[in-house]
């Protein structure tokens, strides 16, 4: 244990044991489910993880600077409902018109989150709870019930869920979930290396000190809201493209998915720490459970909520749990490594850390 | 076809039934005197779907035709929070001076209690297109259909698109606690049970979308996995069917899987057309909304007691029918109803001139 401790950090050790369960539960449920792992069930699941992971994704942005955005599921349903209306309208649009009206409805109404929470100080929580009535109550109102058919959408559309970037013995790169790679990839490349990246994790760990220290905690805050916004836009297009019969309820309970993932994949719900990567394998880990447990006949159609929130309790629990001894380890093992070197070569002090 | 003339059959038969029981309590039709105030709310399972607006146009058409000067409110809750919103409004309907409240249950037997609250308040409760099963509080349920017959409907589209040897099916429903899918399941399951000629049919698996297009087309994939030798997936419900529908598209397994139950020719028409969805049933939910106000505004203005053996007229015919008995509801243990009918099947060559 020392050993791996030495060679990681707790955080990377944490998203190495998620893959193992994940592969674990994959392994599992292939011994139980006849054909899980041929290629029909598996592209199905696959194009089913995307657009979660896309709205993972900026869920990760808000929740690394101790906020959280609760609204995703009705902003992923609004856009959906507003652009597939627009499109049965003007079935001409172009398809970049298309995905960037989405993503820039979704800009306006993460904007709104962003400046409820950065410059109007109320709690993510309350504030984001609120839009998630109020833009489910605007898709209500700009309905007028009527539902959104696919046989009323341009054919381009409804192209794109079977649309391939890639494929091998039958086993499918959708493009949508493509993009929810190219989402993650992105958005863990942002916080690696972008200072705006740097400074959410800053802003999390401790928003005061970020504050004083004068970084532009204010503005962060809003820009991660309205990138989640953006993402949440994109989603909904997605959305639009894969179920096409868009009702007003469409989305609705995605935020619970979604924060769940963000928060089984090691992203701390008090912001400061956690890595897109980590929040993609909650991702992987939640839909693949829920997807596998509709297919799995031991199991009745009630049990399988109940199933999925115990696991969704065990993971965070064991985690605090786990994790909170290992981190305490591995500061103890930093600590006498130094102290070894220190008595080794006490000229090199001020390089350690 | 040959269930259609069935259906009819079933049909006339009520009928008979309902004017022999008008016939023995020898009444004169009751007519409505248009004019009167009477506060009504339309509160239909949620919000949001065309079916519930379009019974909120037949509504519409009826309080016109009937003048009634407060017009009436047609609220609901959100899909996802509708057991506990419908329960509100029902509680909140008495003080809100509603003297009728038009229910499309979807809260089972919970709202009982609460509708008789609101009775004895002085808020008289109708249902329509989902009932009480328990009838507590109920005045009156306005039947979309003979439920038994749905059941029917139901087994003999399966076996008009499966072929005379049957196959092996699905039910995609909506809600666990959606009555009146629940009583067409129930409806179908004795239909395959009793009758001979439904012996081929074998249903899997019941399973619930509850509603929401994403749930329903995820369950629907998950029966494409779990059963791969399943031919026919019956989704009796609006949002459903699509859902299905799609996911078979997208998947291009429609020449092996099909899907049928009720839907909104509307939204079914591309479906019907390329053959994923060869047979589907519906009834009018705009004729359901005009019937059913009809009924309430009767019961409201004190016209009608809500009683076994009423008979009333309504404004225009609705499938060459003006004339209708309040009557026992034979497909529950208590409870009185009011039977509208008939069934349309929709397939390729009918489903474009109801789509428009």
């Amino acid at each position: 244990m020392d050993a791996l401790l030495r060679r990681f950090r707790p955080e990377q050790l944490r998203e190495l044991i998620l893959l193992l369960v994940i592969v674990g539960m994959v392994v599992f449920f292939a011994t139980q489910i006849d054909q899980y792992l041929a290629a029909r069930p598996v592209n199905r699941i696959t194009t089913g993880l995307a657009i979660t992971a896309v709205v993972a994704v900026g869920q990760v942005l808000v929740v690394l600077t101790r906020n959280i955005d609760l609204s995703v599921g009705s902003s992923v349903g609004l856009v959906a409902y507003v652009v597939g209306t627009l499109l049965t309208r003007w079935t001409e649009m172009p398809p970049l018109v298309a995905v960037g009206l989405s993503v820039g409805i979704g800009v306006l109404l993460g904007a709104i989150n962003g400046l409820l929470v950065a410059y109007g100080r109320v709690p993510s929580i309350i504030a984001t709870l609120g839009t998630l009535a109020l833009y489910r109550v605007v898709l209500v109102e700009f309905s007028g019930a009527k539902t959104v058919t696919t046989a009323d959408l341009p054919d381009w559309l409804n192209d794109i869920p079977s649309a391939n970037v890639a494929s091998f013995e039958g086993y499918d790169l959708r493009v949508m979930v493509a993009v929810a790679l190219v989402a993650v990839i992105i958005g863990q490349l942002m916080l690696r290396y972008l200072s705006f990246g740097r400074r959410l994790y800053a802003i999390g760990s401790n928003p005061d000190a970020a504050r004083v220290s004068g970084l532009p905690a204010r503005r962060d805050v809003f820009l991660a809201f309205t990138l989640c916004g953006a993402l949440a836009g994109l989603a909904g297009f997605m959305f639009l493209v894969r179920f096409g019969n868009i009702t007003v309820t469409a989305a609705q309970g995605l935020e619970l998915q979604v924060v769940a993932a963000v928060v089984v994949g090691g992203v701390a719900i008090a912001g400061g720490s956690g890595s897109m990567v980590g929040a993609f394998m909650g991702v992987l880990l939640i839909e693949i459970l829920q997807q596998s447990l509709l297919r799995w006949a031991e199991i009745s159609e009630f049990v399988k909520d109940a199933i999925l929130g115990l696991l969704i309790l065990l993971a965070v629990a064991t985690d605090t749990v786990v994790l909170g001894r290992l981190r305490e380890r591995w500061v103890r093992i930093r600590r006498r490594d130094q102290e070894e070197r220190l008595a080794a070569a006490p000229g090199e002090a001020a390089d350690v850390r | 076809m040959k269930f259609r003339s069935t259906v009819a059959a079933g049909m006339s038969a009520a009928l008979l039934v309902g004017m022999l029981g008008g016939a023995v309590s020898a009444q004169d039709p009751v007519v409505a005197t248009p004019g009167q105030d009477v506060k009504m709310m339309l509160l239909p399972k949620f919000l949001g779907i065309l079916p519930f607006d379009q019974a909120n146009q037949g509504a519409m058409e009826a309080a016109t035709e009937l003048a009634n000067p407060s017009a009436f409110d047609f609220v609901g809750p959100t899909a996802e929070n509708s057991v506990a919103g419908q329960i509100e409004f029902m509680t909140n309907a008495p003080t809100g001076g509603y003297k009728v409240v038009m229910l499309s249950n979807n809260a089972g037997d919970q709202i009982g209690p609460v509708a008789a609250a609101a009775v004895a308040a002085g808020t008289k409760v109708v249902t329509w297109d989902s009932p009480i099963p328990t009838a507590e509080g109920e005045s009156v349920f306005i039947a979309q259909v003979d439920f038994t017959e749905t059941g029917k409907v139901m087994a003999d589209m399966a076996l008009s698109i499966l072929g005379e040897d049957g196959g092996k099916f699905a039910i995609l429903s909506a809600s666990p606690d959606a009555a009146n899918q629940n009583a067409w399941i129930a409806a179908m399951q004795e239909a395959l049970a009793s009758d001979p000629k439904y012996a081929g049919l074998e249903l899997l698996e019941t399973v619930y979308g509850d509603d929401q297009s994403e749930k329903s087309y995820e369950q629907a994939q998950a029966l494409l996995s779990k059963y791969p030798d399943m031919e026919l997936i019956m989704a009796p419900t609006s949002v459903g069917i699509v859902a299905a529908a799609k996911a078979l598209q997208d998947e291009g397994l429609c020449d092996s899987v099909k899907v049928s139950g009720l839907g909104v020719p509307a939204e079914m028409v591309e479906y019907t057309l390329n053959g994923c969805a060869p047979e589907f049933a519906l009834w009018s939910f705009v004729d359901l909304g005009y019937l059913t106000y009809y009924v309430s505004y009767l019961i409201g203005s004190g016209a009608l007691q809500g009683a076994e053996g009423e008979v009333f007229k309504v404004g225009r015919p609705i499938s060459g029918n003006d004339t209708f008995t309040i009557t026992k509801d034979p497909t529950r243990d208590a409870g009185l109803r009011v039977l509208m009918g008939p069934f349309t099947v929709y397939n390729a060559e009918n489903v474009e001139a109801a789509a428009k």
